[in-house]
């Protein structure tokens, strides 16, 4: 490692060296020191540098072709030839829009539907009394300890004997609602809705649907959102189960879609990382909008409970 | 509510009418779009062009997938009952379909009648599209073939000759090719010894001496089964001294340090094309189209000679009408005119897929063919004479299993990660595993 | 007051049931409203409970049914095989091999990262800090990503020739590529980078969330009883954070167990590579299923269900003991 013959390791050291020195010299302030030391958003920056790499990295490769990327020293900005690509993209897949508004579709649905259905149970679960409630419980979160592979086989079969093969229903129906929805509801329900107010409500003569829709429904709507959020980031990025099921390009969701450029003889790139991009890009979009209901949600789920 | 319906009641109405009056005289084809599943470049883009100015009315849904996602995804199709209307089968997977004709259309019967266009093949590849009963469930498109694509600039500064015919007297052994790759890596030039040591890109004779292996094995006349008439068909793998000296063969390839190691359809590959650092292909006819694709900077520097032992092949495939397909008579159509000698023959000169249609043989069109980017090598004439030699030979039902299995034995071998002996054992072992015990 | 540890957020995520077990137990107890007709349960329960039953449940059974046969999908009928399959799984060395592979995946890929996450959150937790919300979103944006996605991005970056990782190397003097494709530790090592990259903030927001449980008063004693902020870290924080330890350590080994995409993308095909080192337990399930050995591939999913089971219980047994130990500041 010979430091004077390397310039980039060289220029790197140096750029490191005065980060450091223009944080130590900012934050000469003793008091300001104890409370938070430079290196701490020294590591943090650092985290985002490598959060963020991919994404740009597959912007770059997206945009500047298959010849530049074998290069050496290689392309580390982005280049002309996005909109190329793209169309490359559509070209070796002409169904990719379809398949990304497929992917809206089913996750809309998905989303709506867990919601729903995982809130009315989860209320169920958590308020009212009926015979057989806990017995169904724990029967319930027994078979969540088994891993989906246990199932995906004989799914499939079911699937296919209900006619719904190769169809978006065999994504959708499975997924209306699932036992991980309804315990997050549980949780929340048994957490945010004090019984004081249900049975206030019930005393004043309200039945259960109008206890459930006025009382219930408007505590927890922050924490459905957050559930359908996940519903639908789970539907868009799911892989296994569309890959095993869909082989009609016409009914294909989006990551199936990415998956089919990877069918030229050879690896080719540009087109893959162009289709990554297209199909990461409206997560981003969507990360913007509602990403901090989504750390809301890690963060409370994380000790909730 | 009312108006509503009574409105679309009366646009109904109106267009009806005059439908009902034209539609008897009129046959205007109706516009069908046919979804056709292949992979590879099985139906080249200039077919589908060609077919629409045939039929305007037809259009053609191609998904293309990598060869093994395509058949899986045509099982998973069959197990859904939503199938395409056209499928490529290939012939390593051809011994699994067979087993399965009740999935397909049987092509013998009316309105197909694939028996008046049997006589045009070339009989072993015909056979690779009927069924363990005789069912005829697809129908052959080309043929691979193989010869060995080479350089004859690199072959002239590594002391060997340069010409064809001369090329092709140094290897009519497999040995003799062995050894000819070996006085090519003694004649490497002192650059390239180094770019491997130091850069690790190495210079060779061969792209990948693995690929000997299904050379040797598709000169034979028996490959991992026997044909009993059951379904399965008989596993003789074990047995078969056959599979054992196309393994040892290629283990001693391998050892001999004649190839780079790149293997075929990676981005090293194609760079390997460009830059020269192999000189030899082993090449079926279908290859040519790829090479000029992934090195079109290459023009005019390779040429054909032929393949040690004799004739060879890799690669083929039938194309199908999966029982379940709604537009059969449709696919039927393209299908045969897709695959009829003339189109065949124009694809051929355009594509450089080989026809399996043995009428053409002897055509002057074929056999004075030239491509220029291939040093003018007659490659109709070249490849023509060497399918002809081969003997059909067997598929089973797992055959693709085991080619992958032995695949991986060899490559374990080329990379030195283990010793021919043991790879061999373990690659029986595993076959055994996954296929079941050998007769 | 609890430090009971994380319940999962991701429905796509494999749980942590055990904590939910015991949790079940508290609330039983009197949560439910009695004045609220009961009975209304069974028809908010139904659409879950029908959905459950059919695709939760009857595959589950069906799955332990096939695997007594030799089952390939486009077969007609099958042959009974008894125990055939589950002999010949504990004796497949493919199979443990999958197994070996599985678990260096998840070796290299969760204990790096929590030491990282519980450092990161450590980082994260100074009321001080600025730009809060800002580092909290930044950290959740690689999971977002779908692994496929991410498997082709990364594949990218650590091919051979002329991947950014190899190149770097070159910079900083190691002119020898690595081959992250088909050696094994690099391959897996190239895994669970992914694996990390992806999990990495999330992780930390959970253990932030821990760490933001434990009261002040208890800092404030030790700083009081002059602790440095490192003694504090160690007799404090990571005391206080046991439970989401665990947690998150049994959540990341289910997760574990059912690496696809990655290894999937990098190898290139189902078998995993040239000598199978990417041939995970899910990776091989898949592969058997492809190759039409489906009551193999269903003894398989077996299998994996008891290691799962193994592991939630040996977590079990060792949060029994912690918990024994749990509130003592």
């Amino acid at each position: 490692m010979n430091l004077l013959t390397n310039p980039a390791l060289l220029i790197t050291i140096l750029v490191g060296l005065g980060i450091l020195a223009w944080l130590v010299v900012h934050y000469r302030d003793k008091s300001r020191w104890r409370k938070v030391s430079p290196w701490s958003y020294l590591v943090l920056c650092f985290m985002i540098v490598v959060s963020a790499f991919p994404f740009y990295w597959m912007y770059i490769v997206a945009s500047n072709g298959n010849e530049e990327i074998s290069k050496n020293p290689p392309t580390l900005v982005p280049g002309p030839r996005f909109m190329t690509l793209i169309g490359h993209v559509f070209e070796a897949a002409p169904t990719f829009g379809l398949s990304i508004w497929n992917t809206v579709v089913v996750g809309t649905l998905i989303s709506v539907a867990q919601v729903v259905f995982s809130a009315l149970a989860g209320f169920a679960f958590a308020k009212l009394n009926f015979r057989g409630r806990k017995f169904l419980v724990l029967f319930v979160i027994g078979t969540m300890m088994l891993p989906s592979q246990l199932g995906i086989i004989p799914l499939f079969m079911i699937v296919n004997n209900l006619g719904w093969g190769s169809t978006l229903s065999a994504i959708v129906v499975p997924a209306l609602v699932t036992a991980f929805g309804v315990f997050w509801m549980r949780q929340i329900i048994d957490a945010q809705v004090p019984n004081e107010l249900l049975e206030a409500a019930s005393i004043d003569g309200a039945g259960v649907i109008r206890v459930f829709r006025s009382v219930v429904m408007p505590i927890i709507a922050q924490s459905s959102f957050v559930l359908g959020l996940f519903a639908f980031l789970g539907t868009w990025n799911d892989f296994l189960w569309p890959l095993l099921v869909l082989n009609d390009p016409n009914q294909f969701t989006v990551q199936v879609a990415v998956n089919q450029l990877s069918a030229s003889y050879t690896v080719d790139y540009a087109l893959m990382l162009g289709g990554a991009f297209l199909a990461t890009a409206p997560l981003l979009l969507l990360f913007v909008l509602v990403g901090r209901q989504l750390v809301s949600g890690v963060m409370d789920g994380a000790v909730k409970g | 509510m009312k108006k509503l319906s009574a409105r679309i009641a009366g646009i109904a109405i109106a267009f009806a009418l005059p439908l009902s009056l034209v539609a008897p005289a009129s046959a205007a084809p109706a516009a069908v779009t046919l979804t056709v599943w292949t992979y590879g470049n099985v139906i080249e883009p200039q077919a589908i062009t060609d077919y629409k100015k045939l039929h305007p009315e037809i259009t053609i849904q191609l998904k293309k997938s990598g060869l093994d996602a395509h058949h899986q995804s045509l099982i998973t199709s069959f197990l859904a009952n939503k199938t395409p209307d056209i499928a490529a089968i290939e012939v390593s997977y051809s011994g699994y379909f067979r087993s399965y004709p009740q999935y397909f259309t049987d092509l013998r019967q009316a309105p197909y009648n694939s028996a008046s266009i049997e006589k045009n093949y070339l009989d072993w590849r015909w056979d690779q599209g009927v069924g363990y009963e005789g069912t005829v469930f697809g129908i052959p498109t080309d043929v691979g073939g193989m010869q060995v694509a080479y350089r004859p600039d690199l072959f002239k500064a590594h002391g060997l000759p340069s010409t064809r015919d001369a090329v092709g007297k140094l290897w009519p052994t497999w040995n003799a090719f062995i050894a000819t790759g070996q006085k090519y890596q003694k004649n490497l030039t002192k650059a390239e010894k180094t770019s491997c040591t130091k850069k690790k890109v190495c210079y060779g004779f061969i792209d990948n001496a693995g690929t000997i292996y299904n050379a040797v094995l598709n000169q034979g006349t028996k490959k991992y089964y026997e044909n009993d008439n059951t379904k399965d068909g008989k596993l003789v793998y074990g047995s078969n001294s056959q599979v054992k000296a196309a393994f040892q063969t290629t283990a001693t390839a391998l050892g001999s340090g004649i190839g780079t190691n790149i293997n075929s359809f990676t981005n090293d590959w194609n760079v390997g094309m460009n830059k020269g650092i192999f000189a030899t292909i082993l090449a079926p006819a279908w290859m040519m189209d790829y090479i000029k694709q992934q090195a079109p900077k290459t023009k005019g520097k390779w040429d054909i000679a032929s393949l040690p032992g004799g004739g060879g092949n890799l690669g083929g495939s039938q194309l199908s009408i999966p029982k379940s397909a709604v537009h059969k008579k449709e696919a039927w159509d393209f299908m045969s005119w897709y695959l009829s000698p003339e189109e065949q023959l124009s694809i051929f000169k355009q594509y450089g897929l080989f026809p399996s249609t043995s009428v053409l043989y002897n055509d002057p069109a074929l056999k004075d063919f030239k491509d220029p980017f291939f040093n003018n090598a007659p490659v109709g004439q070249i490849y023509g004479s060497s399918v002809q030699t081969l003997k059909p030979i067997y598929e089973g039902k797992k055959q693709r299993a085991i080619d992958n299995i032995i695949g991986q034995a060899l490559s374990r071998v080329g990379l030195k990660k283990q010793s021919a002996a043991s790879a061999w054992t373990q690659a029986m072992n595993e076959i055994k595993s996954a296929v079941g015990p050998s007769k | 007051m609890t430090n009971s540890a994380a319940k999962p957020l991701s429905p796509w995520k494999a749980s942590g049931p055990k904590k939910a077990k015991k949790r079940k137990a508290n609330s039983d107890d009197g949560s439910v409203v009695q004045s609220l007709n009961g009975g209304w349960g069974y028809l908010f329960t139904a659409p879950f409970v029908i959905m459950f039953l059919i695709f939760g449940l009857a595959p589950v059974i069906y799955s332990v049914y096939i695997a007594f046969f030799q089952w390939d999908p486009l077969d007609f009928t099958h042959v009974y095989i008894g125990l055939d399959n589950f002999v010949r799984v504990v004796q497949d060395e493919q199979f443990w091999l999958a197994v070996r592979n599985t678990f260096s995946i998840w070796a290299l890929s969760t204990f790096p990262q929590m030491v990282m996450a519980i450092a990161l959150a450590n980082v994260l937790r100074n009321p001080m800090l600025k730009f809060k919300t800002f580092w909290r979103t930044m950290l959740l944006v690689p999971n977002i990503t779908s692994v496929l996605a991410v498997a082709i991005v990364f594949g990218q970056l650590f091919s051979r020739d002329f991947g950014l990782v190899n190149l770097a190397r070159e910079y900083l003097g190691m002119s020898n590529h690595i081959n992250f494709v088909s050696e094994t530790i690099p391959g897996h090592i190239a895994i669970a980078t992914m694996i990390t990259w992806r999990w990495l903030g999330y992780n930390a927001l959970i253990f932030l969330a821990a760490m933001l449980a434990v009261p002040n008063e208890l800092y404030e004693a030790a700083s009081i009883d002059g602790a440095s902020s490192w003694r504090q870290f160690l007799y404090v924080t990571l005391p206080g954070i046991r439970n989401t330890i665990t947690f998150v350590l049994v959540v990341g080994t289910i997760g574990g167990l059912q690496v696809f995409a990655e290894p999937l993308t990098l190898a290139g095909g189902e078998s995993g590579g040239d000598s199978r080192q990417f041939s995970t337990l899910t990776l091989f399930l898949f592969e058997q299923a492809h190759m039409g050995n489906w009551g193999y591939a269903a003894t398989i999913g077996i299998m994996i269900t008891f290691i799962v089971l193994i592991i939630s219980g040996i977590n079990f047994v060792f949060t029994r003991r912690l918990g024994s130990g749990e509130n003592v500041q």
